[in-house]
């Protein structure tokens, strides 16, 4: 089989063109670099063009049982888009999202890959497929100007799940900012078949500003050089798998999660709280060798696939297990199971007794007395209308956003929390008594046995880096949200707290 | 002809933005240096270095222009260059992208504001129009030397929150249309938007010896490049000049890309 | 209507090919062509350049003078110590693959850097020390010639202070008319793909 050779091509489309009365089409057209390349050796292939999804998305499994021709059209995009609320990060992106579009192709396939730079770009890009065998990846192949594209061609020859990223200069700012992704390349026979699929990536963000801080963010060298990142997140942003966006499955279904770490630095060590993986494809690889584990290891730049049937309801959280990550940089994203109770697997809280264990801090006299003290200036700041409403009120709408960036991952969105194991902050009697304790446990943490609404808990919460406003502000918003009416809280009193608890 | 031309262009200038400053560039005569800027005598120091090269390279003093060539311009010189317009272009010249934001062959239109840096310009034609003028394109050094400055002094990195203002700029996606020339803050030398505004051609950026397969290149590929090996870099950590060099490497003579411009230089 | 010129000049060779094949047997293999010299030139020839280059004869010509031929074009320099030498090595591999009747017609052009030390005579020299025949043509030009087919065939290079020069390693294959239909880079690499693509016949 003879392909006709490519100028004589291009004339006939030329002279198509022009018969059709198509306009645009000049001698120009044809790329600079015309190299017929390993095409010919494919021809004879069936020809198919990749479907490609944005996260948490998977491409449907690959049902066919012969080799494929993969066209893959994948689009470099540099957007603003949010990190967090109220932050905002300038994203390069595969796809127009973090990660990058999800491509499936399976063991075998030749896949011609086009890469195109979009004419908004500021900077050139290229892409290294761990998928591909040969020098780079494909990244000198695929290096591309603004407003331009570029082809190459491989054979998959290895089943696995592979990471996928950019290797322009200065590398570790380009997949800083988003650039990786996945592609998975299904075994011949396909792997075995579940319920559900999800395609999950960690990566970090070295942001100017420090977590949280709004407005539109500057990557900040130093601290990528540092490995220090404001921002650990699982799809991109902080909340890209909470609430309304959070995984979804049903009791008794089967969950594959296609987990990647883009970096350009941490390792991560994937865990799903209340669930154990029953079998974990470890490193990417295509033997589900493990089974039974509960943090699976997943380097920078690799990838791990771990299966698990759900059996009981509720949220399962996911979380890089390097803890301070989940809880105080974004690591965090969520599995919601619905279907009926197992109480044989999982009973839930079934005794709720007193305790006579030490007696707690909160309980002291002192305190006490400083919650009166408190309650009284309160009621004076609330008597003057001036400060007790319009203050408030700005500083309520601050507080929301400090909430939805670091506290709602325990306390929820509704300040609820979780039962057992995450105090309630909605109508609690706890955060009602004693301002100043409040304001201490954000800016100092608080761990140890605490009774809430009459029930215990035995936690640790983190101490958060705020700034003395935003703890201001996020504390008057918590005592006010959700029917709480407890007052507000100054920075003028978190400055004193600090200081009193240097 | 090239008299008439500029005033064809002041009054192209004129109806387009009614009055508004414009920066004006008469052609230079012998001598005369109108928006030129003298860069005196001084050093480059580049980011990769071959194992022979010093540190420091001597670079003589240069006329620079001291804001990039706009689309007025560039619009002049088609004009009395008709092979250098959109639609008698040689391919082989510039690629189909052009003067893509250009409404027409001789019509600028609402992309492409008459002050606005003129984008989509191939090496080629770049390299016509300076020498048009009489000037010619700076080459790297020179185009490093002057943009090394800072607001106070020669040094941009010693001043503080320089390196970070430039890498903000790179991590922003390219505005439509692009702002005015000369809107930047003029640098030591009084040279204007050399950062923050366009990338630019420099006249050897085929000299950028790098595969695009970055993690490769700390030891320059004996295969694909002969040579000297790179003794290493600079400075690591300088990564808005990363950029620059991976932007160039990534460019052939015939591209025109939309967020690159030019401006000249000529020998004293 | 400027369109459908334009497709016309193209597929004007084309039709000439037809021609050819309906008519007596082919004199020249399908790579090459008889081509008037006042014929235009296609929006992608290279022979657009009217630079002008010496060969180690002492010759002046331009590189148009070799339309109606594939052409094996690469960029040197006479001096280099290392990749030079393994390219020719190279060209050598790669000509010997050719098909006769293409090996006879096909030019093997070596452009060189060095504006400088590589005066023809040092290219003389140079085609005595590598055993280079006829079928290699050797050329000098000056800097905006160089600089300009450097541009177009986007070989990168470099002079240093000693005056050697850092440089692609890029082997072009251009066809009859001057356009580039395939490039090969790096040394000592399958050069199988290269051989076919002098071979392709001309549109």
């Amino acid at each position: 089989m003879k392909t006709p050779p490519r100028l004589l091509r291009s004339a006939v489309l030329l002279l198509l063109a022009t018969t059709s009365g198509l306009p645009g089409l000049t001698a120009g057209e044809a790329p600079v670099l015309a190299r017929p390349g390993a095409r010919p050796l494919a021809a004879n292939l069936p020809v198919e063009t990749a479907v490609l999804t944005e996260a948490p998305a998977v491409p449907p499994p690959i049902t066919r049982r012969t080799p494929a021709k993969v066209i893959v059209n994948l689009e470099v995009r540099e957007v603003v888009k949010r990190l967090a609320d109220g932050v905002e990060y300038t994203f390069w992106t595969y796809g127009g999202n973090v990660p990058g579009s999800c491509i499936r192709v399976r063991e075998g396939d030749f896949v011609e890959f086009h890469l195109n730079n979009h004419p908004t770009s500021k900077m050139p890009h290229n892409i290294d497929l761990h998928a591909v065998t040969g020098p780079g990846g494909g990244a000198a192949s695929s290096f591309t100007a603004p407003g331009h594209t570029s082809q190459f061609s491989f054979t998959a020859l290895n089943p696995g799940t592979y990471v996928y990223h950019c290797a322009t200069a200065p590398v570790p700012m380009h997949i800083g900012n988003g650039m990786y992704g996945l592609i998975i390349v299904d075994p011949k026979d396909g792997l075995p078949p579940v319920d559900r699929e999800y395609y999950v990536m960690q990566g970090e963000i070295y942001t100017a500003g420090r977590y949280g801080e709004p407005g539109l963010q500057n990557f900040d060298p130093m601290k990528a050089e540092d490995e220090r990142p404001s921002y650990v997140v699982l799809n991109g942003s902080v909340g890209a798998l909470v609430g309304d966006r959070a995984l979804q499955a049903n009791v008794g279904e089967t969950v594959r999660i296609f987990f990647g770490v883009g970096g350009p630095n941490l390792t991560s060590s994937f865990h799903v709280i209340g669930e154990i993986f029953d079998r974990v494809y470890p490193e990417g690889g295509s033997v589900a060798s493990q089974h039974n584990v509960q943090t699976t290891m997943v380097p920078s730049g690799g990838s791990a696939v771990v299966e698990f049937k759900v059996e009981v309801p509720g949220t399962f959280i996911l979380v890089d297990h390097s803890l301070s990550r989940a809880f105080n940089k974004g690591a965090l994203g969520m599995l919601k199971v619905t279907g009926p109770e197992n109480m044989l697997t999982y009973s839930g809280k079934e005794v709720d007794a007193v305790y006579i264990g030490q007696a707690s801090e909160a309980g002291s006299a002192a305190s006490k007395r400083e919650a009166e003290l408190i309650a009284r200036r309160e009621q004076a700041i609330a008597a003057n209308p001036q400060i007790g409403t319009i203050t408030q009120e700005i500083q309520q709408e601050r507080g929301k956003k400090v909430f939805l960036t670091s506290c709602f991952a325990c306390h929820m969105a509704n300040g609820e929390g979780l039962p057992g194991v995450f105090p309630p902050i909605a109508g609690s009697d706890f955060l009602k008594a004693d301002k100043d304790r409040a304001i201490k446990a954000v800016i100092k943490g608080l761990s140890g046995p605490i009774t809430v609404n009459g029930k215990p808990y035995n936690n640790m919460m983190p101490p958060l880096e705020f700034t003395d406003d935003q703890v201001a502000d996020v504390l008057t918003y918590v005592m006010n949200e959700w029917g709480n009416r407890f007052g507000s809280v100054s920075t003028a009193d978190v400055k004193r707290v600090r200081a009193e608890n240097k | 002809m090239r008299l008439s031309s500029c005033l064809r262009l002041g009054a192209a200038a004129l109806a387009w933005i009614g009055g508004a400053l414009v920066v004006a560039r008469a052609t230079p005569a012998a001598g005369v240096t109108t928006g030129m800027t003298l860069i005196p005598t001084g050093t480059y120091a580049p980011l990769v270095r071959s194992q022979d090269e010093t540190a420091e390279v001597a670079v003589p003093s240069f006329w620079l222009d001291a804001v990039p060539v706009t689309n007025a311009e560039f619009l002049a010189f088609v004009q009395a260059n008709p092979k250098w317009r959109r639609s008698a272009v040689s391919p082989l010249f510039a690629d189909r992208g052009y003067l893509g934001d250009w409404a027409g062959d001789l019509e600028l239109g609402p992309l492409a504001p008459p002050a606005a840096p003129v984008v989509r310009v191939s090496w080629f034609a770049a390299r016509a129009y300076a020498q048009s003028m009489g000037k010619r394109l700076p080459t790297t050094a020179e185009w490093e030397r002057a943009a090394a400055a800072g607001f106070a002094g020669p040094a941009g990195s010693t001043e503080p929150g320089f390196q970070s203002a430039l890498l903000a700029w790179v991590t922003r996606p390219t505005p439509q249309p692009l702002p005015n020339v000369g809107s930047g803050r003029p640098n030591f030398f009084g040279v204007r938007d050399l950062h923050g505004l366009v990338w630019e051609w420099v006249a050897d950026f085929n000299t950028a010896m790098v595969t695009g397969e970055s993690r490769g290149d700390t030891g320059l590929e004996r295969n694909l490049f002969c040579g000297a090996g790179a003794a290493g870099l600079r400075d690591p950590s300088d990564f808005p000049a990363f950029m620059r060099i991976g932007f160039r490497s990534s460019l052939r003579a015939s591209y025109a890309v939309p967020n690159l411009g030019f401006r000249c230089a000529r020998s004293p | 209507m400027k369109l459908l010129v334009t497709a016309l000049l193209l597929l004007a060779p084309l039709l000439r090919a037809a021609e050819s094949a309906s008519g007596a047997p082919p004199a020249m293999p399908p790579c090459c062509a008889v081509i008037a010299p006042d014929a235009p030139l296609s929006g992608r020839s290279i022979y657009q350049l009217d630079s002008i280059w010496t060969n180690d004869a002492g010759r002046v010509s331009r590189l148009a003078a070799l339309r109606g031929r594939p052409v094996i074009l690469a960029m040197f320099f006479s001096h280099c110590e290392y990749a030079c030498p393994v390219l020719v090595q190279d060209l050598h591999r790669l000509r010997a693959q050719l098909p006769e009747a293409v090996r006879e017609r096909a030019a093997i052009v070596l452009v060189s850097f060095d504006t400088v030390r590589d005066t023809p005579a040092a290219l003389r020299a140079f085609r005595e020390r590598m055993s280079l025949d006829a079928g290699w043509t050797l050329l000098r030009g000056e800097t905006d010639a160089v600089e300009d087919l450097a541009m177009l065939l986007g070989v990168k290079f470099k002079q240093d202070a000693r005056g050697q020069f850092a440089h692609s390693n890029l082997i072009t294959i251009l066809n009859a008319e001057g356009e580039i239909v395939h490039q090969h880079a790096g040394l000592q690499g399958d050069i199988s793909e290269a051989a076919r693509a002098v071979a392709l016949p001309l549109h």
